[in-house]
């Protein structure tokens, strides 16, 4: 009874916490852990014999490759790292940039000689998929940001009905990502007389079959055709970028907005009095203080598009052909529809891989917190 | 409306005007074209000639969506309570008791932030099918309404939200209430409690919508439709429907109305957890 006594505050804190616990390791920590052992068995449906390194041997066709790959990436972030560290404390900046410069470049060599050596060895369905994936995480992060930015700020003036705009500008954010799909899923329609098509139409252009057309986007806009990673995204793929940009401008707008209103009034009144203009306020004030809140919101926007799955899914056709499986579509239709699951794990810890890498540099361009004075 | 539109403010209303046509469209199209004939629906006509309600008939009943809607109600009410009664007493604990080990376990459980969606369905599916742990509750979760609530009943990130919340409570209402008897329960239950109302309606409106997204888990795990929630619903209708858009958006109608109308009495509380929280994360 004396023991009950004494401990009874720990034991209270143990019992509060086990329920929470118990559920978040077994759904939420025990997965990872358990995909890794999957990735190296072959499994379908039932746990076969084991494999060591071959799922992903033909995921990646040549592992080393990868972490060149990988080595490369974080060479990226270690150049701006450099140049973040020391452009303050170093006088001479001509050596530090080029030496930043110089790493950058290896990064970008490397990263594209190993990406080479893995398409033309390795399981290339997977490996487009990383590639739509970037376009898909980019395109929609930069545009949200971007348009977010300009809403922001117009929101930032003295206007009647902020609180009315700024409501409508929250709805695409609370819909349902599948029922939102399914309305853009008519409205990108290959319909000839959609009002999509018509409205382009009163610009000059012909009616386009958008979710249903896997050219890319350059030969869609400009008739020319280049191969590889410049061509960018299928017509397909723009219509669920669309998609992305419309439910979740507004989120990034409210957010930005709130970024604008912690910059200090007077800043603005001492630019007013100098006769800055308001267009040179806001490039020359507005930006570079928000400047820490903008690549926040662009690297984790990133990691989490790169995630984006329910209304990629639902848009999917099967005249886009696999231009519009980003990489959770891809692993989604490995062990689901074709039932393999080990191969299937070994595609998540690649994609766990590169998330971390991610994760790595928002920690390294975020280790300084963000303030003001 | 002179001094509404001066020149100062000419572009940003613009802007605003732009914005809110374009967010609103695909909504002004799925009610408007739930209201249609099958012609006028797929000439993609902007008003119907004549308000068609017998498609919400249709879609209510002759295609179940009274049932689909009452499920994803059902799920997304139990998520909802499971995830605060775990979480509450969880992130009391985490914010107010000291125990051994206690920073040590919160930091494991965050890991689990880190981890994508994508890679967690394919365990989550061995483990409801109890291939890898015998399961309380039967054999086997698939198909039932076990599975589809009580893995997402654990949340480090509303236990993160609420810690924050709970830690602000000032420690002389702890102190007072010990000197009268009161156990942690009791002053969970009777004092801290009441006190964050706000941040416990926040956690469970995102939670309720989180789980009435949720997609592929329910893809997975129903085979058969007794527990189908409307987006498992919705995606099948899609292909089922063929050119019968006019029963497709009715069908969106139902199943986004009462996030709708959940969101027009919150927004307030809305606007601010996302301007606050938006830069924490």
């Amino acid at each position: 009874m004396n023991f009950f006594r004494k401990y009874s505050n720990q034991i209270t804190g143990y019992i509060f916490i086990t329920p929470a616990v118990l559920l978040i390791s077994l759904f939420g920590i025990f997965p990872v852990f358990f995909g890794f052992y999957m990735s190296f068995h072959k499994w379908k449906v039932f746990k076969g014999r084991f494999l060591g390194f071959e799922n992903y041997q033909r995921i990646l066709g040549d592992i080393s490759s990868f972490w060149i790959f990988v080595s490369g990436l974080l060479l990226l972030i270690f150049s701006y790292w450099i140049w973040s560290e020391y452009k303050d404390k170093i006088k001479n900046k001509i050596p530090l940039s080029i030496f930043s410069l110089l790493i950058l470049f290896l990064g970008l060599f490397l990263i594209n000689s190993s990406w080479a050596k893995m398409v033309s060895l390795g399981d290339d369905d997977f490996l487009y998929s990383i590639i739509y994936t970037f376009y898909y995480s980019f395109l929609t992060i930069t545009s949200e940001v971007g348009f977010g930015l300009i809403i922001a700020f117009a929101l930032y003036q003295k206007l009647k009905g902020k609180q009315f705009f700024q409501n409508i500008l929250l709805l695409p954010y609370i819909t349902p990502a599948v029922m939102g799909a399914a309305v853009f899923f008519i409205i990108f329609g290959k319909a000839e007389n959609s009002l999509l098509n018509e409205l382009i139409g009163l610009f000059g252009f012909d009616p386009q079959l958008w979710l249903f057309d896997k050219r890319p986007i350059t030969e869609v806009l400009f008739g020319i055709k280049i191969n590889g990673f410049l061509a960018g995204p299928s017509l397909a793929l723009t219509s669920a970028i669309i998609y992305g940009i419309w439910s979740y401008t507004g989120y990034y707008a409210i957010i930005l907005l709130a970024g604008l209103s912690i910059i200090p009034t007077d800043l603005y009144e001492a630019a007013k009095a100098e006769g800055a203009s308001r267009w040179q306020t806001f490039i020359k004030i507005t930006i570079p203080l928000l400047m820490p809140i903008i690549f926040f919101l662009l690297l984790t926007g990133f990691i989490n598009t790169f995630q984006a799955f329910n209304h990629i899914y639902v848009m999917q056709t099967s005249s886009a052909g696999d231009t519009m499986d980003v990489v959770t579509v891809e692993i989604f239709d490995h062990f689901w529809d074709r039932v393999k699951f080990g191969y299937a794990a070994a595609e998540g810890v690649v994609l766990f891989i590169l998330l971390n890498v991610l994760a790595i540099s928002q920690f390294i361009f975020f280790r300084k917190r963000l303030n003001y004075d | 409306m002179t001094r509404i539109f001066n020149t100062e403010t000419k572009l940003p209303y613009i802007i605003l005007f732009l914005v809110t046509v374009f967010s609103i469209y695909p909504f002004f199209y799925m009610i408007s074209t739930s209201f249609m004939t099958v012609g006028e629906a797929t000439n993609q006509y902007l008003f119907p000639k004549k308000l068609i309600f017998e498609n919400y008939f249709d879609v209510w009943i002759s295609n179940n969506f009274q049932r689909y809607t009452l499920n994803s109600l059902i799920i997304a009410s139990i998520v909802v309570s499971g995830i605060l009664f775990t979480s509450i007493p969880a992130a009391y604990s985490f914010a107010r008791i000291d125990f051994p080990f206690k920073n040590i376990i919160f930091y494991f459980l965050l890991i689990s932030l880190m981890i994508p969606e994508i890679i967690m369905l394919l365990p989550h599916l061995l483990i409801i099918r109890g291939e890898i742990i015998p399961l309380p509750f039967g054999p086997s979760w698939m198909n039932s309404l076990k599975g589809l609530t009580i893995p997402f009943m654990g949340n480090i990130f509303v236990i993160f939200l609420l810690r924050q919340y709970f830690k602000k409570i000032p420690k002389e209402l702890w102190d007072a209430a010990r000197m009268d008897g009161a156990t942690h329960f009791y002053f969970l239950y009777k004092v801290v409690i009441p006190l964050s109302l706000p941040i416990i309606v926040t956690v469970s409106l995102f939670s309720f919508i989180l789980a009435w997204n949720a997609f592929a888990w329910p893809l997975m795990i129903l085979t058969k439709d007794d527990w189908f929630p409307v987006t498992v619903s919705i995606y099948g209708f899609i292909r089922e429907v063929g050119p019968n858009f006019n029963l497709l958006m009715a069908a969106c109608v139902i199943s986004i109305l009462p996030i709708l109308v959940l969101y027009f009495f919150t927004q307030r509380l809305f606007l601010e957890s996302i301007s606050n929280f938006g830069l924490k994360e």
